[in-house]
């Protein structure tokens, strides 16, 4: 079995236990924290200006996708 | 919240968003209010779709063309209503030559840009326990959720920091903004008079303390320890990792669905280094108010 599969099910296990029992585990709250900086939306290429948005998408021909939020929708919650 | 873990975790979104589109995140309540280009751009957009008045949200997800025209907008999460929207898109997008705009003079109180020569730090909180079990997915996943804002530190404190003191105005800061529950939305912050107690201390480079915080009517609690450790090289900090864990008490107007009664909340802060897309985001509490949030009281 791939190593990072056996990795992930390990720290799965250990998450689902700690978090079942309601118990604080310092190194897997950071563990986790780190973790969640991985998550798949964040392998989008977001632009964070409009104005650089459109000045791509004019070059490249494409639309333009608005996440429009009240807060940052990248960080804020 | 629910947007990252459910709309943007569909890899067929993913893909498009990737392949067909040029995706851009903002908070819809600078835009929309912003005397500038981008400002201009996005009302010219989103004033083409249902959610017109500028005076009240506008939040969704759009749709447009480089020059402006409405494509398409939905504020439904569902990954099946979000893929639909952007294939209608696709098929109504005429490609053709555009100018490229430009960007002018930014309207100063809509742009904040962390304090030069000093630190930002990312600041991620998570409810430890107290969630009733559920089975309803979308409340799963907040009550899973780990939340993500910027702590932004000024030149100043980070020389405080180098000459190993912990500055009032950064204890304060920290406290008023960053020990909040913002796991499940937009969380409302503390008053100057909601810190009952603030004593932060950093010795030999650790960071040790405790803080208690409640609002005047006793609805919102929060009784935090604080741990953790910094490294400086040279003149800069190069590490800077502190972790804060008490029990917390109540909810805000958005930030419904809190345990009941005290829970455990926990809040990691880790210097940013620029390579997470959220490090460029300015801090939640400076909304609308950056100089309020750097000269904290």
């Amino acid at each position: 079995m791939n190593v990072h599969i056996v990795f992930a099910i390990v720290l799965g296990s250990a998450v689902i236990a700690a978090a079942e029992s309601g118990r604080f585990e310092l190194n897997q709250f950071e563990s986790e924290c780190r973790a969640s900086l991985q998550e798949p939306w964040r392998t989008i290429p977001w632009e964070t200006s409009l104005i650089e948005a459109q000045n791509i998408a004019a070059r490249e021909k494409k639309p333009i996708f608005i996440w429009a939020m009240d807060g940052h929708p990248l960080a804020c919650t | 919240m629910l947007d990252r873990a459910s709309t943007f975790a569909d890899r067929g979104i993913i893909e498009l968003l990737k392949s067909r589109f040029i995706p851009v995140a903002i908070d819809q309540a600078y835009q929309r209010r912003q005397q500038d280009a981008e400002g201009e751009f996005y009302r010219r957009i989103a004033g083409q779709g249902p959610r017109n008045d500028f005076q009240s949200t506008t939040q969704g997800l759009y749709t447009a063309a480089p020059d402006g025209q409405f494509l398409g907008y939905t504020n439904n999460r569902g990954a099946a209503r979000v893929r639909q929207m952007l294939a209608e898109a696709l098929n109504r997008y005429q490609p053709s030559e555009v100018a490229s705009l430009q960007r002018g003079s930014p309207d100063a109180r809509y742009n904040p840009t962390p304090p030069e020569g000093g630190l930002v730090v990312r600041v991620q909180t998570k409810v430890i326990d107290g969630y009733q079990r559920t089975n309803r997915k979308w409340q799963r996943i907040f009550q899973q959720s780990i939340s993500r804002d910027n702590l932004w530190i000024t030149k100043q404190e980070h020389r405080s920091l180098v000459r190993g003191e912990f500055p009032r105005s950064l204890q304060r800061r920290i406290a008023r903004f960053h020990l909040v529950d913002n796991t499940r939305g937009e969380p409302p912050m503390w008053s100057s008079n909601d810190l009952r107690e603030v004593d932060f201390k950093l010795d030999q480079n650790r960071f040790t303390g405790r803080a208690k915080l409640s609002t005047e009517s006793g609805n919102r609690k929060f009784d935090v320890r604080l741990s953790g450790s910094l490294d400086i090289t040279g003149e800069k900090v190069t590490r800077f990792e502190l972790v804060a864990h008490g029990d917390f008490e109540g909810e805000g107007r958005y930030t419904r669905g809190a345990p009941k009664g005290a829970f455990p909340l926990a809040i990691f802060f880790s210097l940013a280094d620029g390579t997470d897309i959220a490090d460029s985001v300015p801090p939640q509490g400076s909304r609308g108010w950056v100089e309020g949030y750097l000269n904290t009281d």
